[in-house]
């Protein structure tokens, strides 16, 4: 062969592995080029910025996020029948932590735990507060894997409590300093002292519109009666005098403290009538918490407290925890499974978690929540870690028919509220349902 | 070939077939298919995640034991009887108003149609905020008014249903007024004429003239908007979700609740058939009302 066409012929193949070298790393920098993945997100805080987030993820991996933001019952509705008729609409889902039990035992989506211990050093798991892994547990399976950390506490108006007026005539009436409350019957001193409908101010609300959004507000109050919906034993004990105590005072609430309006009130209503000074306290959930220092929708920055919710004499406080875990739809193919685990393990890196605590995330890291840049902005995150820490992940079961328990209560507990039935018929009536979905 | 082949398909009655072919096509799909699948359905247990078994009727017999659900169908019934009563007379009255030419006129009645323009559901959620009991105009002026609303018209049991009655009629008497209006449009002249000459007064000839001839029309509207009244739902849904309570659970609502929520497909199937044959049943009665000689029919 002439010599110039061996040169030609080199160049040429140095040329074409260049090129190929080039491609190869354009292809691994962007693997999922093309994919696009839908996910179905709760219209929480947090999905706003989801959706930006879904948005930049292609440009690091190619793959294009779509989000739909969705309210509690049509996101429930959307998913599980999705995942029942295997259409496969949403590649990924925000799951509430008390649906991990139901999505586990019908494999609806994936079990992260092999992908977990696999990219265990990627995922920094010791980094991921150790309650955050209820979000998605059941049975030694994990379906979801932990996105946005709740923090249940009791949140109140500190300005009024530290009022100096507020101490002296809170005295005056009830022979004891004004603080925040320890016991229930605290709770209903100072909750009927800052009832004051003439002057627009209420001592206490809470959600009480049918459905899961008064549920779960009374599941809370539940836990602080020491009640429960299940004991260890598997008997549903919803009616028992603990949980009927617990009812009682909940109605005591819409019929003595709360803003007329609360018995139609979900969670954005309740935390309005917060935010705008109307109510002084709530058991609420600590992702609103960054929405009360907010100047464009608070009128209540600078004046809220979180705290410990009381509970009657011989119960230990337990410190709620809850939130969302992200799962993966069992039923899409493997390939788009990887997809939406890249997805998963991207937006709960450290950096992204931090971007999105900025924008109204909510926090899985222990990193995260001793950010010094964060700290500087959010103080209450030290109360958060605290609150963390001590979290309680079974505060609400997390039972395969928690959904049909939510509902059944849900109308129910609204029955009660609304004088419907007294709180003893709602109960009993809520037993017999529940006991009902077990005899099947 | 092909202006040949054509020919040949549309040659005869073969080319009314094809004319309906699509439409029957669609209603196979969307209408028989999905009522057969709920009445197969309806004798199973069957929840969405879980195995299906045959229990013949006994969904049926359980929804007579249901008290939930038979409210939901006397709720259904209280809704449809107020909702659409009240649009018939409104839309009656309205129409009559309306019965007469000009630019003005044209202009009222293009106006009148804006809220059928509207999403239900998404009037239902503007509704919903101006009944916020703290923060909605409508509680807010009728408290000015000194008209004690309690804690709000859509969370007190006694005017929830009034509440959404209310919405219904709303966005669903222009509808009646368009159907009215033109039934009046087409009424001969010469009755009204003969009458005038004879010296019947304006309210004879509505009572004597306009009632009977219109009673078609009327007919027709009624059973319209009562299937669709017996429907309902998004409105319903986006202001008080079937509360407070259980004051606003409609049979749809309902059917929601135990299919979608509870997942109990078998049995939504059941309370789902049931208001399809009440349905049927209200549009046998109304054609029986309508042509029946004896009611004075066509």
């Amino acid at each position: 062969m002439k010599p110039w066409k061996k040169l030609v012929g080199l160049l040429l193949i140095v040329c074409f592995t260049m090129v190929s070298i080039t491609l190869l790393g354009i292809t691994q920098e962007k693997p999922y080029k093309g994919t696009v993945l839908r996910l179905a997100s709760m219209a929480d805080q947090y999905a706003d910025y989801l959706k930006v987030l879904g948005e930049k993820f292609e440009e690091v991996s190619g793959a294009k996020v779509e989000v739909d933001i969705l309210g509690y019952t049509e996101l429930y509705a959307k998913i599980t029948s999705d995942y029942a008729t295997d259409t496969k609409l949403y590649d990924l889902a925000t799951v509430d932590i008390v649906w991990s039990g139901g999505f586990a035992q019908k494999k609806w989506t994936v079990d992260l735990t092999p992908l977990i211990l696999r990219d265990y050093v990627e995922l920094d798991v010791p980094d991921i507060l150790p309650v955050m892994w209820t979000q998605g547990s059941w049975e030694g399976k994990q379906v979801a894997f932990p996105m946005a950390g709740y923090a249940n506490s009791l949140i109140y108006r500190k300005d009024l409590f530290d009022d100096p007026e507020e101490k002296v005539a809170f005295k005056a009436e009830y022979g004891y300093e004004l603080r925040l409350p320890r016991t229930m019957d605290e709770m209903r001193d100072v909750a009927t002292f800052f009832t004051r409908p003439d002057e627009n101010l209420f001592g206490l609300v809470a959600n009480g519109a049918r459905g899961p959004a008064v549920a779960q507000d009374w599941m809370e109050y539940m836990r602080a009666f020491g009640g429960q919906i299940v004991d260890e034993e598997g008997n549903v004990v919803v009616n028992s005098p603990e949980c009927l105590a617990a009812l009682e005072f909940f109605v005591d609430i819409f019929d003595k403290w709360a803003p007329p309006g609360a018995i139609g009130y979900w969670w954005d209503d309740r935390e309005t009538t917060y935010r705008i000074g109307q109510s002084i306290m709530q058991s609420s959930w600590s992702i609103a918490r960054a929405g009360y220092e907010d100047p464009a929708i608070s009128l209540v920055f600078g004046k809220t407290a979180m705290g410990v919710t009381p509970t009657v004499p011989g119960v230990l406080p337990r410190l709620g925890f809850g939130g969302w875990g992200i799962g993966i739809n069992a039923d899409i193919d493997p390939e788009r499974q990887a997809a939406a685990w890249a997805f998963i393990k991207w937006i709960t890196t450290p950096e992204i978690q931090k971007e999105w605590m900025l924008h109204d995330g909510a926090p899985i890291r222990l990193s995260t929540l001793l950010d010094p840049e964060l700290n500087a902005k959010m103080p209450w995150l030290s109360t958060m870690l605290k609150l963390f820490i001590h979290g309680d992940g079974e505060y609400r079961p997390r039972l395969p028919e928690y959904s049909q328990i939510q509902s059944i209560l849900g109308l129910c507990v609204n029955q009660a509220i609304t004088h419907e039935l007294t709180p003893k018929e709602a109960l009993d009536k809520a037993a017999e349902e529940i006991k009902a979905l077990y005899s099947k | 070939m092909l202006v040949g082949w054509t020919k040949r398909c549309f040659k005869g009655k073969r080319s009314l077939f094809l004319f309906i072919l699509p439409i029957t096509l669609y209603m196979v799909v969307f209408f028989l298919y999905p009522v057969i699948y709920g009445i197969f359905i309806s004798f199973y247990d069957y929840s969405l995640g879980s195995p299906r078994t045959f229990i013949g009727l006994q969904n049926y017999v359980l929804l007579t034991h249901d008290n939930q659900s038979i409210n939901s169908l006397f709720t259904t019934a209280i809704f449809v009887a107020s909702a659409v009563l009240s649009q018939l007379v409104l839309g009656l009255g309205i129409a009559l108003l309306l019965n007469y030419e000009g630019k003005t006129m044209n202009i009222i009645r293009t106006g009148i149609l804006l809220p059928t323009v509207f999403t239900p559901l998404v009037g239902g959620l503007v509704w919903k905020a101006l009944y916020h009991p703290d923060l909605g105009l409508i509680t807010y002026y009728l408290q000015a008014l000194g008209i004690n609303i309690g804690r709000g018209l859509t969370v007190e049991r006694s005017t929830a249903l009034f509440s959404v009655v209310l919405v219904d009629i709303w966005q669903w008497t222009p509808l009646m007024v368009i159907i009215i209006l033109a039934g009046l449009k087409s009424l001969p002249r010469e009755p009204y004429e003969a009458g005038m000459v004879d010296g019947a007064s304006s309210w004879h000839l509505f009572q004597y003239i306009t009632l009977p001839l219109l009673r078609p029309i009327l007919g027709v509207a009624l059973l319209i908007r009562s299937l669709d009244a017996m429907k309902i739902f998004d409105i319903i849904w986006a202001i008080t979700g079937g509360g407070p309570g259980t004051a606003t659970t409609v049979t749809n609502l309902r059917i929601y609740e135990v299919g979608v929520q509870h997942l109990r497909i078998g049995y939504a199937s059941a309370l789902s058939n049931v208001l399809l044959v009440l349905g049927v049943i209200t549009g046998v009665l109304f054609f029986h009302f309508l042509y029946s000689k004896k009611y004075g029919g066509m």
